[in-house]
């Protein structure tokens, strides 16, 4: 039953994102982010996804974190008596973030096609492609916008470096000559493989890694939820 | 349920808020916490509701329907009277809050948006969340504050069906309003300790006679059914 309550929560958190526009600015920079992309004319569309998903890894972060941020500091307290659980309450704010991801990771799919900024030889195989460099780009944004919430960073001035700090070292550290690549999720070296022509074998390690990083980053996220409601 | 060895600070540079408190709250019981402002009643209540986490010791036997008023209900949400108590409702897997949404006078305002509601209706709704779940610990912050008086004369009567049903209250006040809990105990907070005095019926005196005062036409009815139920008329007067 109590498992069960996590779903009014996130549609709560849903609709409060929604209602209160705060879905705006990050829908208006990934379209501009995505009209920069897709304006020099025609790429593959594995290639063209592989920096779509760079380009949407902060914007899915922003987002999350004005998600999580929608509602005020008491309700959240008042959904953590109502669950019982600050661990639940915290989940039902990373699943409802999980829920306004779709339709953004949608907008970055189907723009290319509309625009006509990728090839269509192999667009099936391209696709699914995109799909994936997506999804393994998802879990790292919730991990940096869930950290940069305000319950964690508090004030406004640490959740700007944070997010901002995550979001740029999370690209700059997976560069190819970085000496610290493991420090960041896999989006860099997922994009260079994807413009290279990527194996089986690589999918499957991208997306361990990308998996076991934002895992490592969501349980400090979790670890300090404990005292943070 | 019982606060056991409980300490509590926001940071670890910061002082303890409370430290080593240890009381009990019994089922069908109704506790007002006291103290001056920025003593901690407010910690300690959102401790008791499972909001904070004791830094240290552990808090035992939370019963597992819980009701909390906070001092000041978040009214900065983009929902409607309605819409926001029945999302609360689904929350703690509770029924439909329409009995509360009468019962507390919130009917003409069901489709008025939360951000738009005066102080004292917003604290209505926000007693009304936490009554939805029929709460079997319900933690009332400054439960007067802002109220209008029919709905500070209900909160008596909502702490005393509770208790019939074998909850626990606990309530922290600075007005003074506590007097309409005479059988309450009484805990003090100061100087990061907690108090738990003796019921404020022991304390005053349980012989201390009430004067209460009915309509005339009432008298010999309400005599008849004090005495029927077990009290001691001293004078009656017309």
């Amino acid at each position: 039953m109590s498992g069960a309550r996590l779903a009014p929560l996130v549609t709560m958190r849903v609709a409060g994102f929604l209602r209160t526009g705060r879905f705006i600015p990050p829908l208006l920079a990934a379209l501009v982010l995505l009209s920069i992309l897709y304006g020099g004319g025609q790429a593959d569309a594995a290639e063209a996804y592989g920096v779509s998903a760079l380009l949407m890894f902060p914007v899915l972060a922003w987002q999350t974190k004005l998600l999580l941020d929608a509602e005020p500091d008491v309700q959240r307290r008042l959904a953590v008596v109502a669950l019982r659980s600050r661990r639940r309450e915290a989940v039902a704010g990373l699943l409802a973030a999980s829920v306004i991801a779709v339709p953004a990771v949608i907008i970055a799919l189907g723009l290319p096609w509309v625009v006509n900024g990728v090839k269509h030889a192999h667009a099936g195989t391209g696709l699914l492609l995109g799909l994936w460099a997506h999804a393994i780009v998802l879990p790292p944004a919730l991990a940096v916008g869930a950290w940069s919430s305000r319950v964690i960073a508090t004030t406004a001035g640490r959740a700007t470096a944070v997010l901002v700090g995550g979001a740029v070292l999370g690209l700059v550290l997976g560069l190819s000559g970085s000496p610290v690549p493991w420090l960041a999720p896999p989006l860099m070296g997922a994009a260079r493989a994807l413009a290279n022509g990527i194996g089986a074998g690589a999918l499957g390690g991208f997306t361990g890694w990308a998996l076991v990083w934002s895992a490592l980053v969501l349980a400090g996220y979790g670890w300090l939820r404990r005292t943070r409601a | 349920m019982r606060l056991d060895e409980v300490s509590f600070r926001y940071g670890r540079r910061t002082a303890w808020v409370l430290s080593e408190v240890t009381v009990d709250i019994g089922d069908g019981e109704v506790v007002v916490v006291r103290g001056r402002n920025g003593a901690g009643k407010s910690t300690l209540l959102q401790m008791m509701a499972g909001v904070l986490q004791p830094t240290r010791g552990r808090i035992l036997d939370r019963p597992s329907r819980v009701g909390w008023v906070p001092e000041r209900f978040p009214a900065e949400q983009p929902f409607t009277v309605s819409g926001y108590l029945a999302a609360m409702a689904a929350l703690h897997g509770a029924g439909s809050p329409a009995p509360w949404i009468d019962r507390l006078g919130l009917a003409p305002f069901r489709t008025v948006k939360l951000a738009e509601l005066s102080k004292g209706t917003a604290q209505k709704v926000g007693l009304a969340q936490a009554l939805i779940c029929r709460p079997q610990l319900l933690v009332l912050d400054e439960p007067w504050e802002g109220l209008d008086a029919a709905a500070r004369d209900l909160v008596p009567d909502i702490v005393a069906e509770i208790v019939a049903a074998g909850g626990s209250v606990i309530v922290s006040d600075h007005r003074g309003d506590t007097a309409r809990l005479p059988e309450a105990t009484e805990w003090t907070v100061d100087g990061a300790r907690v108090t738990p005095e003796r019921a404020e019926k022991a304390r005053t005196g349980a012989d201390t006679p009430w004067l209460i005062e009915v309509a005339a036409g009432d008298g010999p009815a309400a005599v008849a059914a004090l005495r029927a139920a077990g009290h001691e008329i001293i004078r009656v007067r017309a």
